[in-house]
């Protein structure tokens, strides 16, 4: 009797701790966040590629631009706090790896219509390193 | 529907080793350059020299099976920016839209289906052709953009 006393506690302690920290416990394991935003590898490959698309002076046609005064540093700031604040989904059509994207709620960049950007997508491959990250 | 692709002068093949590269590099930084996709009336090519060419083909041959076998639609995002064609099926067609230009272009789902399988093809052959390391890269061959 004492014994299922105990049980049935601690199935209604297991019930309340899901409902109060259910959403951090998937975060944690879906691996968003600060933990993921800290894995985040920029290699001199992906910042060429950004630099060739998307810098201001960038002539790549179809392709979002940021705001002139961007730097290397400023992009990786970018870039970290869209994956630790974004919505993460994963790659479509079939690529590899993850999407985050973040609203800065400030312009950062220009659509490639012109209009004023303030979103950014950034694209991690499954070894968790920068593939892409553009205005939008 | 006239479907095609013009890969970039701008290339720097020299950049990585193609032999060893792997699957997000394939798909995002090989291989890049325009498409060309036109209807009678409607021209949604994108003339971007960017475009990676393997990822296009290998998602508009996924595109293509998806919508043979359960129809609705499909959408294909470009890697680089926010743009995007849709594809939806419409009985035995396929209607075509893109969000950077007006108009749609319809063309008969098995036609869509083969200049699909086409483009990959003679993308593979040319991309052989010009740089044979790539046939020796597992995640290449793995990819099988040839469809064979």
């Amino acid at each position: 009797m004492k014994r299922a006393g105990i049980l049935t506690l601690g199935v209604w302690v297991a019930v309340v701790m899901i409902l109060v920290f259910g959403d951090r416990m998937v975060q944690a394991q879906s691996g968003t966040g600060y933990e993921a935003a800290r894995q985040v590898i920029v290699t001199e490959r992906a910042l060429r590629h950004i630099e060739e698309r998307h810098w201001p002076n960038s002539p790549a046609k179809g392709a979002g631009k940021f705001l002139q005064g961007i730097t290397e540093d400023s992009l990786r700031e970018f870039v970290s706090e869209a994956v630790a604040n974004g919505q993460a989904r994963p790659n479509t059509n079939g690529r590899p790896g993850q999407i985050y994207e973040y609203d800065f709620g400030r312009q950062i960049g220009v659509t490639i219509d012109g209009g004023p950007a303030s979103k950014l997508r950034v694209v991690v491959s499954p070894r968790n390193q920068l593939i892409t990250a553009f205005p939008f | 529907m006239h479907l095609d692709y013009r890969l970039s002068e701008d290339w720097d093949e020299d950049a990585m080793d193609l032999s060893t590269v792997a699957e997000a590099d394939l798909r995002y930084y090989v291989a890049p350059g325009d498409i060309i996709l036109r209807g009678d009336r409607t021209d949604l090519s994108a003339i971007w020299g960017w475009i990676p060419l393997i990822d296009f083909a290998l998602a508009l041959r996924e595109i293509a099976e998806a919508l043979a076998i359960a129809g609705g639609s499909e959408t294909f995002e470009f890697t680089e920016s926010e743009a995007t064609l849709e594809f939806e099926r419409r009985g035995q067609e396929v209607a075509i839209s893109g969000s950077y230009a007006a108009g749609e272009v319809i063309v008969p789902l098995p036609v869509f289906r083969e200049q699909v399988r086409e483009l990959a093809r003679r993308l593979d052959a040319e991309l052989l052709a010009k740089h044979p390391e790539l046939g020796r890269n597992p995640v290449y061959q793995a990819l099988n953009l040839s469809g064979d």
